[in-house]
């Protein structure tokens, strides 16, 4: 499985190939710890958040947020103690660029926390890790107190009076944990339920306190951002979209793996068909799921040809979205009604059941596909389905809801083919 | 809230509000009714229903109305097509796996998803996929759960949480298999069934109630508990005279406790109708005889000469009048009147556990309401145990603290329950809690109340402090362990703290129904209590009338007294000790059965009406003193008529002055009995002093908290002629199957969905 | 500011399981108290120590639970209702070995449904069961965060990637 940048010089993925990249020394000898040196060294937290927000750095989660954003959002005169929480949950169909980010260079991470820490006057931070990732808390707690001997972690950091403790926390099997207000639920100790915003974590988040909620990939952004400065850093990307993207790339494609794109890119087909190897045994492209399961699934003829720029902007222009750019490529084999239905399924399984539409909608939409699966379609069917989705988005409680009616609601529109097949009057006679 | 008015525009009509006010109880206020199941007044916001849906402008998604406070120019549309369609698609959702069991479920005609469907539904469920299958249980003996039914409101968890700090019941699993339910399945609680209550549809159900009858069977009266001195406003369903069930849900009734009523208030009502009632008047001709049935006038006739004569061969004292505090105003005014009037004796009073006698009389400040209870910033509880006695005051304290950060100080020798509300729990020994009335009267005590109550005087400090800084209501609760003295202290405490700004209401915490009612009609004015009059018996008092009996303890060690007696009647629902030495024991009526009134632990005089005929040969209490005065020739007058009773009361009792039936008519505005308060001579501490002084100076303390239930399952008199109490007092016995019978349920097999973990939840 | 109360009993709900709270040696304790000490929350500790009990007993048993319970100052049922709402707690026993096959949409269109399928027949159970000698239980999960290395399996927390049947004979039948 291949990792590597295309397109740029590897920022995220600069290390990861060195031997012993998960330790201390090699980190340092290749650029690490140099930012945080630099932030004690005369910046206030103020001038790290204007780096950050010059830097157009968008949330590398799933929602794009602009972290600079998001981080002066955070009550500067607020007595309360401050949070930083790393959302390292990754659980989006797709996705894995977190995994390989922490497990070969976990100090990238905590020097992208302690900055974060620094910036917002938090003193104490959290790895939120999905609990199956257990080997990566293992790996991230080793580094943790490489760290701490090295006076990196903890009381007074590099002897200046900037403390930041780190902890690893683990989840235990929630995709709904990944959404920031039920990982801060899952954090405090409780069901991982969504909450209400406003009040929005910045505010009022984890014990009621201002918190600041990052993807991995965000946090890990940040020491080259004050290392080149965050101008530098979003001239890499485009105007709204600063800076490098790490896609996961996987399906049937030759070269599944780890890539680290400029923002903005601007040759999907390239990327498919070049970069990453092309189709599995040289079959056709049928359909492409760039962001996520959560994003409108694309056919191929929305791609080649189309000159498809990978950044923010242009995959909404193109008729899907960045998301967590967990990159699914489907080729002629598929049956999209299939893969809709997996995705569906999915999303019932993972559906936390706090709001009436998208606990009963998705319940709901997997019997219909599985009744239709074995043989029981209907003409309506294609109808009803959108309608459900239709009452499910934007009435959930959280975005969940959405990302469930998405995949089909695209899929249906997109590859009308694949439904219709199915969905065939049953004469009583046996007939069509 | 502020009084400073906004404009919301809601349908395209402008509108002043308040404030700060709630954009789903401004729509509905206004006349645009919107739906919605799990929003509920003074529960935690959920917004997971997703029924209340409205659009806002500038807003870009549809918005829960319930989570939205207004602003200035706000723009609301609540009636339109989109909306429409998502109250469609909601309803829709809800029933999608929702059985089709109406037929079958006790909740059908009060059914709020029923209500909602018909009101906000489309006409057609496209739902034809298999539901998702639960098997029905029991999960208590009062509660029956169906968790098909069920819509994730999550009232019930709430409730027990919020309500009754408990949470027994809770959600479990994840998605669409989430269900309502405990560890292991079965509830160790208070079962106090307001998670029934709450429910909107039949998933949580009365057990104990279950495939009786039909709604709309019943005639659902307004009444008054009988049980505690809260007095809950209740609703009796009764049907061909029998009481079916007792309710509190708002379609039937809202008086100060909302929906809330406790187990007894709930599930006790079997005690009315039970087949042990007694029901003729009995008259035991010789001693040690039996007790043969006699028609009311000669029995009334037996009494009034057996009375004659012994006042007359041994004087008015003779004779002792004994009511219960468990009686209506009615009855005790009555039975007031024929002791006082008729027979001028100086014995008599009721068989209270305590009297508040020195409190009323030394009274500095108005009575909490239940109201001024949630409002409260600082609430003070010296003693008692209102989570199991007095359990709607335990849950407005708990909510106070909750939803109105208010400060709770406990004053008591238990580790009670509610402790984990308290910000200051000052834990004293056993016997000592005068000693902080003292030192709270007077700061120069603390060292000696420390010293004798085995605390920090630090600690009292604190208490102290936390009212001195309330902004806002102080209520200072007592209960039955203070002396008469402290009595007297604490209903002066007012005084000691008054400033700008700050409400000093006091709460006194009686056992009974009618314990404050029975003070205000004067029946513990006497310096007697039940334990004088029973030690006098056989001397000093040769007869005694009661309306009622004697508790368990107040005949232990005594258990001959009645024996000694020349003359005994006993006007009683049940036979038990007291009537076991009656000489003529008369069937009364009880609660359900009568016109009266109830004044609770608030003052508010409440009605009792009557649900079903008198049982038998019963009649209400004071119908008899009535009938018996009369026949010892003073008619007071009344007829038939409570409410000739009730106006005699308003005439002669001057908290009472100015009431009448028709004004306590609405049970949502009751009507608070106008103590005389003001400052007292007994300000002075040296009484309680010298008690203090000779408390003893060491002792051990409790440290073990009461399990729940320990006195709202304790069996009395009532309560054990109900067979699920006896299930309860007996530590409430996990039963070898949850399972319910006796409807054999039509089961699809199950869904093969689902995980083994899945299936465990069922 | 309120006086300390010593050795009162918890208010913990008295749900009688009829067992009493699991015991754990000294280190394991230590361990306890060190993810405890991560927090200022006491509650916040539950899932840490729902893994490190479901370790030492095989899964949360009512034991375990009651410890939680009496341990992180909670109820019961609290532990129950955070208990069955994640993937990976177990209030129910498993096999010593949890083959957990992801079935994601990256996976399923790698074979995973084959990789399944050769796991169901090989160990002789369906999707959801476990072996008679209670040595393996057959689940499928969601997405495993592995789809660059599809079709995989987790076996309760090792992951074994780019599976083929070959593979997965070797992987089973080394274990111990």
């Amino acid at each position: 499985m291949r990792i590597e940048a295309i397109g740029c010089e590897p920022l995220q993925l600069r290390r990861v190939h060195l031997e012993n990249s998960r330790s201390l020394d090699v980190y340092r000898r290749n650029g690490g710890y140099e930012a945080i040196k630099k932030v004690l060294d005369g910046m206030s937290p103020d001038d790290v958040i204007n780096e950050v927000k010059k830097s157009a750095l968008r949330g590398r989660g799933g929602a794009g947020f602009p972290t600079g954003m998001k981080w002066s959002f955070v009550p500067k005169d607020s007595p309360k103690p401050k949070y930083v929480v790393c959302n390292a949950d990754e659980s989006e169909p797709g996705t894995f660029k977190d995994r390989y980010l922490m497990e070969r260079d976990p100090h990238m991470l905590i020097e992208g926390i302690l900055i974060a820490a620094y910036a917002l006057t938090s003193k104490v931070s959290y790895i939120y890790t999905r609990g199956e990732y257990k080997y990566l808390i293992d790996i991230m707690d080793v580094a943790i107190e490489e760290a701490r001997a090295a006076g990196l972690v903890g009381k007074n950091i590099l002897g200046t009076d900037f403390s930041c403790e780190i902890y690893t926390h683990t989840g235990a099997g929630a995709y709904i944990c990944g959404e920031e207000t039920a990982l801060l639920s899952s954090l405090e100790g409780l069901r991982g339920h969504p909450r209400m915003k406003p009040p929005f974590p910045a505010v009022s988040g984890l014990y009621a306190c201002p918190t600041v909620v990052n993807n991995v990939e965000t946090l890990t952004a940040v020491p080259d951002i004050i290392k080149m400065g965050g101008e530098a850093y979003q001239k890499l990307g485009t105007e709204k979209s600063g800076g490098t993207k790490v896609w996961s790339v996987s399906g049937h494609i030759n070269s599944p793996g780890v890539y680290e794109l400029p923002m903005g890119y601007d040759d999907m087909e390239k990327f498919i068909m070049e970069d990453c190897g092309g189709i599995l045994d040289g079959k056709k492209m049928k359909a492409v799921i760039p962001g996520g399961s959560s994003v409108y699934i694309m056919r191929a003829d929305q791609i080649m040809g189309k000159d498809v720029r990978m950044d923010y902007e242009g995959l909404v222009a193109a008729g899907s979205s960045v998301g967590s750019g967990g990159f699914i490529v489907m080729d002629e084999t598929v049956d999209v009604f299939e893969s809709t239905k997996n995705l569906t399924e999915f999303y019932k399984h993972e559906s936390c059941g706090w709001c009436t539409p998208c606990r009963e909608g998705t319940d709901w939409l997997v019997k219909v596909f599985k009744r239709i699966e074995s043989g029981g379609g209907r003409p309506e069917d294609a109808q009803l389905m959108l309608d459900l989705c239709d009452n499910i988005e934007g009435k959930s409680f959280c975005p969940l809801g959405d990302a469930a009616a998405w995949p089909i609601q695209s899929a249906i529109k997109r590859f009308p083919e694949d439904f219709k097949k199915r969905l065939v009057n049953h004469g009583s006679d046996g007939s069509n | 809230m502020s009084t400073d008015l906004i404009k919301v525009t809601i349908n395209g009509k402008d509108f002043q509000v308040a404030k700060g006010a709630r954009l789903i109880d401004v729509c509905r206020e206004k006349g645009f009714d919107i739906p919605s199941f799990c929003y509920y007044s003074d529960l935690a916001l959920q917004a997971s229903c997703r029924m209340c849906l409205v659009r806002i402008e500038k807003m870009p998604k549809l918005q829960t109305s319930c989570t939205i406070i207004c602003t200035d120019g706000m723009i609301v549309t609540t009636q339109s097509e989109e909306i429409e369609k998502a109250q469609r698609g909601m309803t829709e959702f809800l029933l999608a796996n929702h059985p089709l069991d109406c037929p079958v479920c006790d909740r059908g005609g009060e059914c709020e998803l029923q209500e909602m469907t018909f009101d906000w539904g489309g006409l057609e469920e496209r739902f034809t996929e298999r539901k998702n299958y639960h098997a029905e249980r029991y999960l208590s003996p009062m509660v029956a759960n169906d968790p098909q039914r069920c819509i994730l409101c999550k009232r019930c968890t709430r409730v027990c949480d919020e309500w009754m700090g408990e949470d027994a019941i809770e959600a479990g699993g994840r998605g669409a298999h989430t269900v309502i339910g405990t560890y292991l399945g079965w509830l160790d609680c208070s079962q106090c069934g307001n998670c029934i209550e709450v429910c909107p549809t039949g998933t949580l159900l009365d057990a104990t109630y279950r495939h009786q009858t039909r709604p709309w069977e019943l005639a659902q009266n307004i009444t008054t508990c009988n049980f505690c001195s809260d007095g809950c406003q209740m609703s009796l369903g009764s049907r061909g005279g029998e009481v079916m069930r007792s309710v509190a849900r708002d379609r039937y009734v809202n008086g100060i406790n909302g929906e809330f009523l406790c187990v007894k208030g709930r599930f006790a009502h079997p005690f009315i109708n039970h087949e042990a009632r007694i029901r003729t008047p009995m008259i035991r001709y010789k001693k040690g005889g039996k007790l043969i049935p006699a028609t009311w006038d000669d029995a009334i006739r037996h009494v009034a000469e057996r009375l004659d004569t012994i006042a007359n061969e041994h004087g008015r004292n003779a004779i002792g009048v004994v009511g219960s505090p468990r009686l209506t105003n009615e009855a005790l005014h009555v039975l007031h009147k024929f002791a006082t009037e008729l027979v001028g004796t100086e014995n008599y009073t009721t068989t209270d556990r305590f009297s508040l006698k020195s409190f009323f009389d030394n009274l500095g400040a108005p009575l909490a309401t239940q109201r001024d209870i949630r409002n409260a910033k600082t609430i003070v509880l010296i003693g008692g145990d209102p989570g199991e006695l007095q359990p709607l005051t335990g849950k407005q304290m708990r909510q106070a603290v909750r939803n109105g950060g208010a400060t709770l100080v406990l004053v008591n020798s238990v580790p009670i329950r509610l402790r984990e509300q308290a910000k200051v729990f000052l834990h004293v020994r056993p016997g000592t809690e005068d000693a902080i009335v003292l030192a709270l009267a007077d700061p120069a005590n603390s060292a000696l109340a420390a010293q004798k109550a085995g605390i920090e005087a630090e600690a009292i400090d604190a208490a102290r402090q936390a009212i001195a800084n309330t902004s806002g209501d102080v209520v200072i609760m007592i209960s039955h362990e203070i002396s008469s003295e402290a009595q007297a202290i604490v209903a002066q405490l007012p005084r000691v703290f008054a400033a700008e700004g700050r409400r000093f209401l006091l709460h006194p915490l009686p056992f009974y129904n009618n314990s404050i009612g029975a003070h205000d009609m004067r029946m513990m004015d006497a310096a007697t209590s039940p334990a004088q009059i029973l030690d006098a018996a056989g001397s000093e008092i040769r007869a005694l009338y009661m309306a009622g009996s004697f508790l368990p303890e107040q005949l232990e060690g005594r258990e001959d007294a009645l024996s000694k007696l020349d003359f005994l009647v006993v006007q009683e629902l049940f036979e038990n000790d007291t009537t076991a030495a009656a000489d003529v024991v008369l069937p009364a009526a009880s609660y359900a059965e009568q016109d009266g009134t109830f004044t609770n632990n608030d003052g508010l005089v409440q009605r009792v009406r009557q649900s079903i005929p008198p049982m038998h040969q019963s009649k209400p209490d004071w119908m008899i003193t009535a009938q018996l005065a009369k026949e010892l020739s003073l008619d007071f007058g009344y007829e038939m008529s409570a409410s000739a009773v009730f106006r005699d009361i308003a005439q002669n009792v001057p908290a009472y002055s100015g009431m009448s039936y028709p004004k306590l008519k609405d049970e949502t505005n009751p009507v608070q009995a106008h103590y005389a308060s003001g400052p007292s001579e007994s300000g002075d501490t040296a009484a309680l002093r010298d008690r203090v002084d000779a408390l003893p100076d060491t002792g051990e303390k409790v440290m073990v908290t009461p399990d729940v239930g320990v006195e709202l399952f304790r069996l009395g008199m009532l309560t054990d002629k109900v067979s699920q109490f006896h299930l309860l007092a007996s530590g409430n016995p996990r039963p070898e199957t949850t399972a319910i019978s006796p409807l054999y349920q039509i089961q699809p097999p199950m869904n093969t969905d689902y995980t083994d973990k899945e299936k465990q939840l069922v | 500011m309120s006086t300390q109360i010593v050795s009162i009993q918890p208010l913990s709900q008295p749900v009688n399981l009829g067992v009493g709270p699991a015991v754990f040696s000294p280190e394991v304790e230590a361990e306890i108290d060190r993810h405890i000490a991560k927090y200022p929350v006491l509650r916040s500790a539950i899932l840490p120590l729902m893994f490190i009990v479901q370790r030492e007993r095989g899964y949360l048993d009512p034991p375990g639970v009651l410890y939680l319970a009496n341990r992180l100052k909670l109820r019961v049922t609290d532990i129950w209702e955070v208990a069955t709402f994640y993937s990976m707690i177990h209030i129910e026993p498993i096999g010593k070995y949890n083959i957990q096959i992801c079935r994601t949409l990256s996976c399923k269109i790698r074979g995973a449904g084959a990789i399944t399928e050769y796991c169901s027949k090989k160990l002789g159970i369906k999707v959801g069961e476990t072996t008679a000698d209670g040595r393996f239980t057959l689940t499928e999960v969601e997405c495993l965060g592995s789809c660059g290395t599809a079709p995989m399996l987790q076996i309760n927390f090792d992951y074994h990637e780019n599976l083929t049947p070959e593979k997965i004979d070797q992987i089973l039948d080394k274990l111990p």
